[in-house]
């Protein structure tokens, strides 16, 4: 086991993901709508974990809106970043934590997004080896990728109240491709 | 019949999710003949079988992929005059020129909007409606 004087931290933020193969290196983040999905591939020793909120409904194949592409697009990310680093397809698994139900929201955005990321896990075939979600609580999330351990610390009620307020703020939109190419 | 209703779509990517949500977007769009394959190699042997007018196909796919698919097409003198759109989930400007290079029509990046993806398909055969 990794001892936490050891490790290297990486706070990963919303909107964000990170890929590592290092076995002291363990990735944090902080929940309180939004979920993460934390993937990795046992046999390659590597793992990686993304942060996202999806706003209003985000469940493939109701509707296909925007906000359930940009979910899908962050799971992507992470999944092409786990390849690029050794990891297969059909090895990889998963663990899902947050969205957690709270007054500030007064909706059920948390349960939408944690339903989204274990209906995406399903459809793509990656299994689901653990998950913490839903409830009044936020969460702060430790997860280390190569070994898949994770553990979780509930936010107190003043801390979820913050955490989703910082949450409902704008996110800065991925990067468009930068092409001055002219194709016609 | 409605331009978009005669055009024979390929979509390929190695994720299921994504081609629910592509074909989704190209229904929305007006488009009724769609087929779907999981990489490059499966798309390139539909596209013998059956060449369509326009392929939409992500970049990063396990055993072939959309780099490799644009080559083959345009390679292939049954399937090289079809018009192709490749998704892109990574801004990166190489893959930009390298695709220009090898004859892709478009470059469109993730996640994209419908109304994105419309432009980007009107870019090659005019407008849909």
């Amino acid at each position: 086991m990794v001892e936490d004087s050891a490790a290297k931290r990486v706070h990963i933020i919303q909107g964000e993901w990170k890929v590592i193969d290092d076995p002291n290196v363990v990735l944090s983040t902080i929940l309180g709508s939004c979920v993460a999905a934390c993937i990795r591939d046992p046999n390659a020793g590597v793992g990686g974990m993304n942060h996202f909120l999806l706003p209003g409904s985000a469940v493939p194949g109701a509707g296909g809106g925007d906000a359930t592409r940009y979910g899908v697009h962050l799971m992507e990310l992470l999944i092409n970043g786990l390849l690029k680093k050794g990891a297969r397809r059909d090895r990889l698994e998963a663990k899902i934590f947050g969205g957690a139900k709270t007054i500030a929201t007064f909706s059920n955005v948390g349960e939408q997004n944690a339903a989204f990321a274990t209906q995406f896990l399903r459809d793509e075939g990656i299994r689901v080896v653990g998950s913490s979600t839903g409830g009044d609580h936020g969460r702060k999330l430790e997860f280390w990728p190569v070994s898949g351990r994770a553990r979780q610390y509930p936010l107190t009620g003043a801390e979820t109240q913050k955490t989703v307020a910082l949450e409902r703020r704008p996110v800065p939109v991925s990067k468009p491709v930068e092409s001055s190419i002219e194709f016609f | 019949m409605s331009i978009a209703e005669k055009i024979k779509v390929l979509i390929v990517d190695d994720q299921v999710t994504s081609r629910l949500l592509l074909s989704d977007a190209l229904t929305q769009l007006g488009f009724k003949q769609i087929t779907a394959a999981g990489d490059g190699v499966q798309g390139m042997k539909v596209m013998e079988q059956q060449p369509h007018h326009l392929v939409i196909s992500d970049f990063n796919m396990p055993n072939m992929d959309g780099l490799g698919l644009l080559q083959a097409v345009r390679t292939n003198p049954n399937t090289k005059k079809a018009a192709f759109i490749i998704l892109t989930a990574q801004g990166d400007r190489a893959l930009v020129q390298k695709a220009a290079q090898l004859g892709a029509n478009n470059v469109l990046a993730k996640p994209f909007t419908i109304e994105k993806m419309k432009a980007a398909i009107e870019a090659v055969f005019g407008a849909l409606k």
